[in-house]
């Protein structure tokens, strides 16, 4: 179901299509650590994103 | 020997440049197998320079900078197997104006590779050891400036501060860091982790010998505020609930000394404090992995394990995810900008635990185990993503490891927050104290 917000972390495979668009070759074990960042990174950024007032001004 | 110490004895020819050069490169050779602190010792270097150093503020007294600083002719490798073979061309500005004042730079120390991360465990150049005890981490990034004021080794070291790097190895190791106001301290020659969070500051044993450094690096003045009589001083109540019980107690004697020395203490709640460290982690990662790129590409796996995860994931992170980070950071500024409307400054534990050992991920924290990073984010990025002047200094000791209060002043505050720590400094004598190095080593004969 669509929602407002950025989704939870992606898969590895996404991952790995996004690094070669990049130009960047990470193995399986990069991503699986990248995974354990993304899990609590995306989560947050969900919920600001959620709470963040849209007149919020840029920086 | 103090920084401030060390200036007057060369300025009154007590000692001569070149002896105070030669007494800290004595001490590095004795005592640095057992700490690495330093990658690289500018041995003849230094004794040359210090044959001509200019007269000024710093004339002949011996400082080593962290090794993502680029001192003009020496290796600035970041701890990295990436720029192991980099060599600076140039001083960065910091280093300018310390040799202009009359500095010799002594050597490069230990970081954290990149600067990018908190324990100073580089794979590629080996752990920094804590004096403390040399079994457990000396935090990080600066890992190598606490270590080298912390154990004498010079007077006086350059760190550079993205979300904790000056104000966690200050904590762990027992001496005084300043991460100063974002901008005032020119980052150029610096190798970057983030273009709008990175500072460059000092680490030394007292709060004058940083407002000594800060003043020269900053080129401006510094004198920090004397006395704290009617000074409001916010007590971050949530910051102290979380630490270890211990370190909060202790911390919170150095709050109760201010509090006998003049200051008002007035409980305070910091909006958005639970945010701060997403938001910081949003801008961080994503201007890291930018700056990286180019290495991702061609030189992935010369990356430590952990500094490879953190810059890919701030590679997959969305574009938008910057902006974001960008507009949330005005957001939770305009927070803290209320609270600075009823207090001078804010104090907290600089570190909710005690440095875990060489080679532990996590710490435990009142009942809960967790990633050493998760637990120090909430004590540190708050005041790196609202680019304020933060001092750690020390406040006394748990189980016979240094403790450290944060004091966080408003932009431009480096004056205030230095007083504050020199109020204290003068009142107690825990930056006094020297670590029990083994004994019969030559450091304490």
């Amino acid at each position: 179901m669509p929602t407002e917000s950025s989704p939870g972390p992606p898969s590895i495979e996404f991952l790995r299509a996004i690094a070669a668009q990049q130009g960047v070759d990470p193995d399986d074990a990069d991503l699986e650590a990248v995974l354990g960042f993304l899990s609590v990174v995306m989560p947050g950024l969900a919920e600001i994103e959620r709470r963040l007032p849209a007149e919020t001004p840029f920086a | 020997m103090t920084l401030v110490e060390t200036a007057r004895r060369v300025q009154s020819s007590a000692v001569s440049a070149r002896e105070a050069v030669e007494t800290c490169l004595e001490r590095i050779e004795r005592l640095d197998p057992l700490l690495n602190a330093f990658i690289h010792v500018r041995g003849e270097e230094a004794l040359a320079e210090a044959e001509r150093a200019p007269e000024g503020p710093l004339h002949g007294v011996p400082v080593a900078v962290k090794d993502v600083i680029d001192v003009a002719g020496s290796p600035t490798t970041a701890a990295s197997k990436v720029l192991a073979d980099n060599v600076a061309g140039g001083d960065a500005g910091c280093v300018d104006r310390l040799r202009r004042a009359g500095a010799i730079v002594v050597g490069k120390l230990n970081t954290h590779e990149f600067a990018l991360g908190a324990t100073t465990t580089s794979p590629h150049f080996g752990p920094a050891h804590n004096p403390w005890d040399l079994e457990r981490t000396c935090g990080g990034s600066s890992g190598g400036s606490g270590v080298a004021a912390a154990a004498d080794l010079v007077p006086g070291t350059l760190g550079t501060d993205t979300a904790g790097s000056i104000r966690i190895p200050a904590c762990y190791c027992g001496v005084t860091g300043l991460r100063p106001t974002i901008g005032v301290v020119p980052t150029t020659g610096v190798v970057p982790v983030s273009w709008t969070l990175d500072t460059v500051g000092p680490i030394a044993r007292s709060a004058e010998d940083c407002a000594l450094l800060h003043a020269v690096i900053a080129g401006e003045r510094c004198e920090p505020v004397e006395g704290i009589r009617g000074l409001r001083v916010g007590v971050v109540d949530a910051l102290f609930d979380r630490a270890d019980p211990a370190v909060a107690a202790q911390v919170s004697t150095a709050v109760d000394e201010l509090a006998r020395l003049g200051a008002t203490l007035e409980r305070v709640e910091v909006p958005l404090l639970d945010d701060a460290g997403t938001i910081n982690q949003l801008v961080l990662l994503t201007e890291a992995a930018e700056v990286h790129l180019r290495w991702l590409r061609t030189r992935l796996r010369d990356y430590g394990d952990d500094v490879r995860a953190r810059l890919l994931a701030g590679l997959f992170l969305p574009s938008t995810a910057h902006v974001t980070g960008l507009r949330a950071r005005r957001w939770f500024d305009d927070g803290l900008r209320g609270v600075f409307s009823r207090v001078d400054v804010l104090v907290a534990p600089e570190m909710p635990v005690l440095p875990p050992r060489i080679g532990s991920d996590t710490v435990s924290l009142r009942g809960r185990e967790l990633p050493h990073r998760f637990a120090l984010i909430p004590f540190n990025s708050p005041w790196s993503l609202a680019g304020l002047p933060v001092v750690s200094t020390p406040a006394g000791f748990v189980d016979g490891m240094p403790v450290g209060l944060a004091i966080v002043g408003r932009r431009r505050a480096e004056e205030v927050v230095l007083g504050v720590a020199h109020t204290l400094q003068k009142a107690t004598d825990w930056h006094e104290q020297r670590p029990p190095l083994p004994a019969g080593h030559p450091s304490n004969e």
